[in-house]
Order: C-alpha cells, then sequence, then structure tokens
C-alpha cells in the first residue's frame, strides 16, 4: 500500500515538475484545483461512509468525549518545542523558528504569513519544514501506528483534515477518524494566530 | 477557515449514507479506498511539482527544514504517546 502511495506522489511531483517547467500537456491548475478537490471530496465521502457503516466506531467516539481536544492541544505544545529546540541546535532566532513549525503541516498558509512577517529566506524555511512534515507523515504512517495508534495523527499535525486523512485512516482503522479530523481541524484553527503571533516577536 | 463547510459536507454525506447501509451486507470499500487515495496523492505531488517557489526553497534550507520538521514531530508524537497513558482517548 504504502509503495502504491509513494509512487503516485513521486509520479505526481515529476508530471507536475514537467508540465510546469517543459511542456505543458494540461492546464496545471486543472490538476491541483479540480482532480485535487474531486478526489478530497471523494475520499472524505468515503471516509465518512466507512466510519458510518462501522458500528463499533460510534461507541468508541462517545465514550471519548470532548477529550479528544487533548490531541491538537499537546501535538500544538509538542510542535512548537520542536521548533524551539531545532531554533537552537541550528543558532537561528529561536522565535522565528517557532513561528515556522508553528504551522503545524499547513505550508500553504504558513509560507505566505512568514513572507509577509519575516521576509522571502524565513518563508522558505516556513514552507519547507511545513511541506516535510506532510511528506514525511505519509511516508512514516505505517511505522508511525506501531509506536502509538494516535502517532500518525501527532505526527500529521493541522494536515489530518484532509491530505493525510485518508492515509491514516486506512492504517489506524475508521474509529480513529473523529478524533483525526478535528485535531487537524482545532490545528488549522489555531495555526494562523500561533505563527503569527510568534512570528512578531522576533 | 473557508474550507472548513466544503470539508465538511462530503464527510456528513459519507456518514449519512454508511448509517443508512449499516444493515446491509459486507460493503466493501477498500479497493475503491485506495483508488481514490492513489488520486489524491498524485494531484498533491502534481501541485508540489508545478510550485517552483517551493522546490526552490527546499534546495536552500532542506536540511535545516528536515531537522526542525522531524524535531516537531518528534515532540507532537512524544506528548501524545506520553498523555495517553495518563488520559484514555
Amino acid at each position: 500500500m504504502i509503495k502504491f502511495i509513494l509512487a503516485a506522489l513521486t509520479i505526481g511531483v515529476v508530471a507536475g515538475y514537467v508540465n510546469n517547467n517543459l511542456t505543458s500537456f494540461v492546464a496545471s491548475n486543472w490538476v491541483t484545483d479540480y482532480l485535487f478537490s474531486a478526489s478530497l471530496f471523494v475520499s472524505l465521502f468515503v471516509m465518512g461512509l466507512s466510519f458510518g457503516i462501522d458500528k463499533e466506531a460510534v461507541a468508541k467516539l462517545r465514550s471519548k468525549g470532548l477529550k479528544i481536544l487533548v490531541v491538537p492541544v499537546v501535538v500544538a505544545l509538542g510542535s512548537i518545542l520542536g521548533g524551539l529546540i531545532g531554533g537552537l541546535i541550528l543558532r537561528l532566532d529561536i522565535y522565528a523558528s517557532m513561528a515556522v513549525t508553528a504551522g503545524y503541516g499547513w505550508y500553504t498558509l504558513t509560507g505566505p504569513l512568514i513572507k509577509s512577517i519575516l521576509g522571502t529566506q524565513w518563508a522558505a524555511m516556513g514552507f519547507a519544514v511545513n511541506f516535510l512534515r506532510e511528506l514525511l507523515t505519509i511516508f512514516t504512517v505505517s511505522l508511525m501506528v506501531k509506536v502509538d495508534k494516535y502517532a500518525p495523527i501527532a505526527s500529521g499535525g493541522a494536515t489530518t483534515m484532509d491530505t493525510t486523512l485518508p492515509v491514516i485512516v486506512r492504517y489506524c482503522g475508521s474509529d480513529v477518524l473523529v478524533t483525526a479530523f478535528s485535531s487537524g481541524f482545532a490545528l488549522s484553527m489555531i495555526a494562523p494566530f500561533t505563527v503569527v503571533a510568534l512570528a512578531s516577536l522576533k | 477557515m473557508v474550507n472548513f463547510a466544503v470539508l465538511v459536507l462530503p464527510l456528513i454525506a459519507g456518514l449519512f449514507f454508511g448509517y443508512l447501509l449499516r444493515e446491509r451486507k459486507k460493503v466493501n470499500l477498500a479497493k475503491v479506498t485506495l483508488g481514490i487515495i492513489l488520486i489524491l496523492i498524485f494531484s498533491l505531488g502534481f501541485t508540489i511539482g508545478s510550485n517552483n517557489e517551493l522546490l526552490g526553497s527546499m534546495s536552500s534550507v532542506g536540511l535545516s527544514a528536515l531537522l526542525m520538521a522531524l524535531l516537531a514531530i518528534g515532540f507532537s508524537v512524544l506528548f501524545v504517546a506520553l498523555i495517553r497513558r495518563r488520559v484514555r482517548i
């Protein structure tokens, strides 16, 4: 399964690069907007379907209640601590480093936000760190799930409400769907605030 | 969050239909799911590949960014694993 995912990702990157820089065989927004959105909607629909069919999944969630919000809170703290330690190791500005990891994997948000506050050099970092977070989550999901059932959700950060959700649900089971989605949603909600607040401290 | 409603609607529609299908016999979604995930991941890759700004940022800050991403992931996973021993989630 992970082989197919990595193949699809690699072929996608190469096709996107070739199409954008060498020869244009499709309008790139046809894939990046329409195909992406359509497949995202269909996969979310199928995720919902598999959760709805699973009788035990609803019961499991009911027993958890509001406690699932603990997940995004500790993921936010862990991400920002990771940025702090990374900044200290690399001898970079610690506030800027924390701002970069406070995007929780949402690179299309963090890149532009950081660019507007800290300029292009840090924007590149904002893009790259969060993009790698999403990529590493997809790459390592089969290993992560052996560490802890919720480890892929922690790893995915804000991306677990959309792009990494189907992959996570496939490995962790449909009962993690709501935890993953709500964690991704909560982190997506706070990401703009944490990025801007930490970046402004520099 | 403009995206929220757009993302939640198909999810809720799926939940609803899944609930209706509950009493039917086995529904095998595994192959459909894999197919649609592969299309999703392909178009994600395509988006990355056609973004020269993103690819450029990877070559200039790649290794530092990798370290930061690994630390952010590592502490997030560690915290979630630790909290799960205290709070049952």
